[in-house]
């Protein structure tokens, strides 16, 4: 049975389509359902950095009349006035719960109600039964390429496109900061981030990038689809720890034929390259650490690497919100020794396997600590934290000063609970 | 936007929507349930619904635990899903509650609808009647069909109501009152409470308060309920039904002299006296209030949506030289038209308007330039207009003449960092002027 106290359900897909749709400016999304819907998202939003809707997500406040008559004039005024008023580029039509069971056709909506308004209408009708987040996510990021990006345009050489971050990617302030910075070091620029703190018109001009970075998964249907149309290349992962980073320099550069300055290289290892063997002392002993991630794909893969690799210590469970893209993921996993894979566990499934682990360390969302009090080291990594705002841009946990951003949180968290090295 | 001047409201008055297209429009009835079930002890609540409202009501309880006043989270999730949508999810709930009921073990479970069962139309009393005798909780069903309501307030008073099921006919005690509307913790250690005990008044229960489902069974044997808020009438009028117990409708007052006459109608009904101690209380009051009058004698100021009698507070603020320009407003309480007829008997007629329309509201408040917004505001919007922004949700735990002292505490004292936030915007808005 899947019933939950201390934790949340997955998110679906109307969240995803919400949260893929929001970092875009001049795009207004109209949601078709009762005002509560619309109130809650305040909510939602607000415990993902503070973030808020107020702007940018409008309801109709569908009402009883609405529901037995199954009436579509108020999203076609509430679309009318949006356009009028505000001079949105894009209105998204999102539908809930509500008016996904009573049916309504949004595309048949769009096709009468297009030549009446400026904006461009877009339906994204799945009300939240289609599945997780992911596939709203995915679902924007589709429409988005099929209905906006424009065609081919003059493409600078210089500029990238990250393909991924949304308003709820977990660190996106400091992890865009620091992967700009890595992009700097290629004498790179970034042309717009597909769809976190982006526009309109910076979306329309996708195609002027030489090159896609796919940080999320769920950005890799996209970048297909680009690649195929218009030829544009991409490159996907994230660049965690110090290895991860210069190799992710060196796949950039290659794919658009530059080189990696060694010495640029040296220079940021020298500044931020510390490694847990040289921050720690011999009396120190961190193999027994037993330590459990639980994020989406990308982050789990990035963090479990590292760990591996770099800090030379072992993942022993990985725990994925959604199922990942790639049917595989679990061999990669065991391939990096971790010992078990959970994929969008039932919070008691979770719950059992940290009582049968005793994790030292979590890496994870806020749910994933009140199900594993006992955790001695907790580390926000994943949404939802409630209880955490990292809006501060100098906390990442890729690149250089990631790999000494989260080394520094590792030994400041043993010192703290150093009952957790004793013997 | 549809505004109106006070003066053109009557009791009859339903305020339209400012827009076709609202931000954030009003909460729900099932927001309101969500909210309130976690006061009463010993209890679980089984929220029945898709992913969209179970989501957003599990980071609400959360977010209240890191406030002053943290509920515990007893809301049990059971994730609504397209096949429980064409197939039917009786089974489904049924063996949720036996589940919830074997796993936790509580006195009460409360079972909550969503938008969703409620447009299907499932008939899950039916499944709940047929589970009922194999559960040891007492299972409480509350519907919120939230496309019919206007805001949370059907919910809240849905859970009052569905409380009368857990009463049991008593022996009445003379001298003996529930309070029915004090939607917090430490209902008993109020003024009216102390009051009321100080000449002998036993307070039976104050509902919900954290009150356990043995002390609710008991509420039938008082002899009066005090009703200190509009939610609870309809538990009020139940309990009158079927157990006889009368009560008085007293909403609470924020303006000196209205908090005398509430004290003096509860001390009515209950034929006590409580003239010294009012007297006492509404002097130091009295005293507070002519200490401020020169800090807000022409300040004018925007009312946002307030517990209580929010006309009576805007004529308490008055009496401070206070001039309301702006008043939002969702409805209009049982009895409120004599506050209206006070405020306006004041000389003043400020603009009403129907809240939850936060980007209007924005464009509206940098028209009027009030002082003070007093409400749920936007900080920083309010601080890029130069407004001082208060809340006095904190009166709501203190009825009586220490509400009113409140809201002179909280008037004065500007939340904490608030004096930088108008710093910065001041000069964002000169940059972005320049």
């Amino acid at each position: 049975m899947d019933l939950v106290l201390d934790s949340a359900p997955v998110p679906s897909d109307y969240f995803g389509v919400l949260w893929a749709l929001a970092g875009v400016k001049n795009a207004l999304v109209l949601e078709h359902g009762a005002t509560g819907t619309a109130f809650y998202n305040a909510v939602s939003f607000g415990v993902m950095n503070k973030q808020s809707p107020k702007g940018i997500i409008f309801t109709t406040g569908l009402d009883e009349d609405d529901v037995v008559m199954g009436r579509e004039d108020k999203i076609i005024q509430a679309a009318r006035e949006l356009d009028e008023l505000y001079r949105p580029e894009i209105i998204s039509l999102v539908a809930t719960a509500v008016t996904s069971v009573i049916g309504l056709d949004l595309y048949g909506l769009i096709a009468e109600l297009q030549s009446e308004v400026k904006a461009k209408l877009l339906a994204f009708p799945g009300g939240g039964f289609r599945g997780d987040y992911t596939r709203g996510i995915k679902e924007v990021f589709r429409v988005l390429v099929d209905e906006v990006v424009t065609g081919p345009a003059e493409r600078n050489d210089r500029a990238v496109n990250i393909i991924g971050p949304t308003i709820d990617s977990f660190n996106h302030p400091s992890d865009f900061a620091e992967i700009k910075r890595l992009l700097g070091l290629l004498n790179l620029e970034v042309n717009t981030v597909f769809t976190s703190s982006t526009d309109v018109t910076q979306i329309k001009n996708l195609l002027a990038a030489a090159l896609n970075i796919v940080t999320r998964d769920i950005g890799l249907e996209v970048a297909g689809l680009l690649e195929e149309r218009f030829g544009m290349p991409y490159h996907y992962g994230l660049p965690f720890g110090l290895k991860g980073s210069i190799a992710w320099l060196e796949q950039v550069a290659q794919k658009l034929g530059l080189t990696v300055q060694q010495k640029a290289v040296a220079a940021e290892l020298n500044k931020y390259g510390y490694t847990l063997a040289e921050l720690t002392s011999w009396w120190q002993r961190h193999e027994q650490l037993r330590i459990v991630i639980s994020c989406p794909y990308d982050y789990a893969l990035g963090l479990t690497r590292f760990i591996r690799e770099e800090w030379g210590l072992e993942a022993a469970v990985v725990t994925l919100p959604a199922a990942p893209e790639n049917p595989k993921a679990e061999e990669i996993f065991t391939a990096l020794d971790v010992s078990k894979v959970l994929i969008a566990p039932e919070a008691e499934e979770f719950k059992a396997a940290m009582a049968e682990m005793k994790p030292h360390i979590i890496f994870g969302n806020t749910y994933d600590f009140q199900l594993a009090p006992e955790a001695p080291i907790q580390i926000h990594a994943a949404i939802p934290a409630y209880d955490y705002i990292n809006l501060y841009d100098g906390t990442p946990f890729v690149g250089f000063r990631g790999s000494l951003y989260l080394t520094q949180i590792l030994i400041n968290s043993l010192n703290k609970r150093r009952e957790v090295l004793q013997f | 936007m549809l505004l109106m001047r006070l003066s053109e409201i009557t009791k009859n008055t339903v305020l339209s929507q400012t827009a076709c297209a609202q931000y954030p429009g009003s909460h729900c009835a099932f927001f309101g349930v969500a909210g309130m079930v976690p006061l009463i002890k010993n209890s679980y609540a089984l929220l029945l619904g898709p992913a969209i409202c179970l989501y957003n009501a599990k980071l609400t309880i959360n977010l209240r635990a890191l406030t002053s006043d943290p509920r515990p989270d007893n809301l049990l999730l059971l994730s609504f899903f397209q096949e429980d949508i064409i197939f039917g999810a009786h089974e489904k709930v049924k063996r949720a509650v036996i589940e919830a009921d074997s796993k936790y073990q509580p006195e009460v479970l409360f079972v909550v609808t969503t938008c969703t069962q409620e447009i299907i139309g499932e008939d899950f009393d039916a499944a709940i009647e047929e589970i009922r005798p194999e559960v040891r909780a007492q299972l409480l069903v509350i519907h919120t069909d939230n496309f019919t309501c206007e805001d949370a307030a059907p919910g809240i008073e849905r859970t009052f109501f569905a409380l009368a099921d857990l009463m049991q006919l008593q022996a009445v005690e003379e001298k003996s009152v529930n309070l029915l509307g004090l939607r917090m913790p430490g209902g008993r250690k109020t003024e009216p409470v102390r009051l009321l005990e100080s000449k002998g008044i036993n307070i039976k229960n104050v509902i919900p308060s954290y009150s356990t489902p043995a002390e609710i069974a008991r509420a039938p044997g008082a002899r009066l309920n005090i009703v200190l808020e509009h939610y609870a009438l309809p538990l009020a009028e139940k309990m009158k039904e079927s157990f006889g117990t009368e009560y008085i409708y007293c909403e609470r007052p924020y303006a000196l002299d209205s908090v005398e006459l509430w004290y003096r109608q509860i001390a009515g009904a209950l034929h006590i006296d409580l003239s010294r101690e009012i007297a006492g209380l509404k002097k130091k009051t009295e005293e507070n209030v002519l200490q401020l009058k020169d800090r807000f004698a022409g300040k004018t100021f925007a009312l946002g949506i307030q517990q209580g009698r929010s006309f009576d507070l805007a004529r308490f603020l008055v009496t401070l030289g206070m001039k309301p320009v702006l008043l939002y407003l969702n409805r209009i309480l049982p009895d409120e038209d004599k506050d209206i007829q006070a405020l306006l008997s004041t000389g003043v007629d400020p603009l009403v308007v129907k809240s939850g329309n936060t980007l209007q509201s924005d464009k509206l408040l940098a028209e009027l330039k009030p002082d003070y917004y007093i409400g749920h505001g936007d900080r920083r919007v309010l601080a890029r207009l130069g407004i001082e922004a208060r809340n006095l949700m904190f009166t709501y735990y203190t009825p009586g003449f220490a509400g009113t002292q409140q809201v002179l505490g909280l008037l004065c004292r500007a939340p904490a960092g608030s004096e930088v936030l108008h710093y910065k915007e001041q000069i964002i808005k000169n940059a972005e002027g320049m």
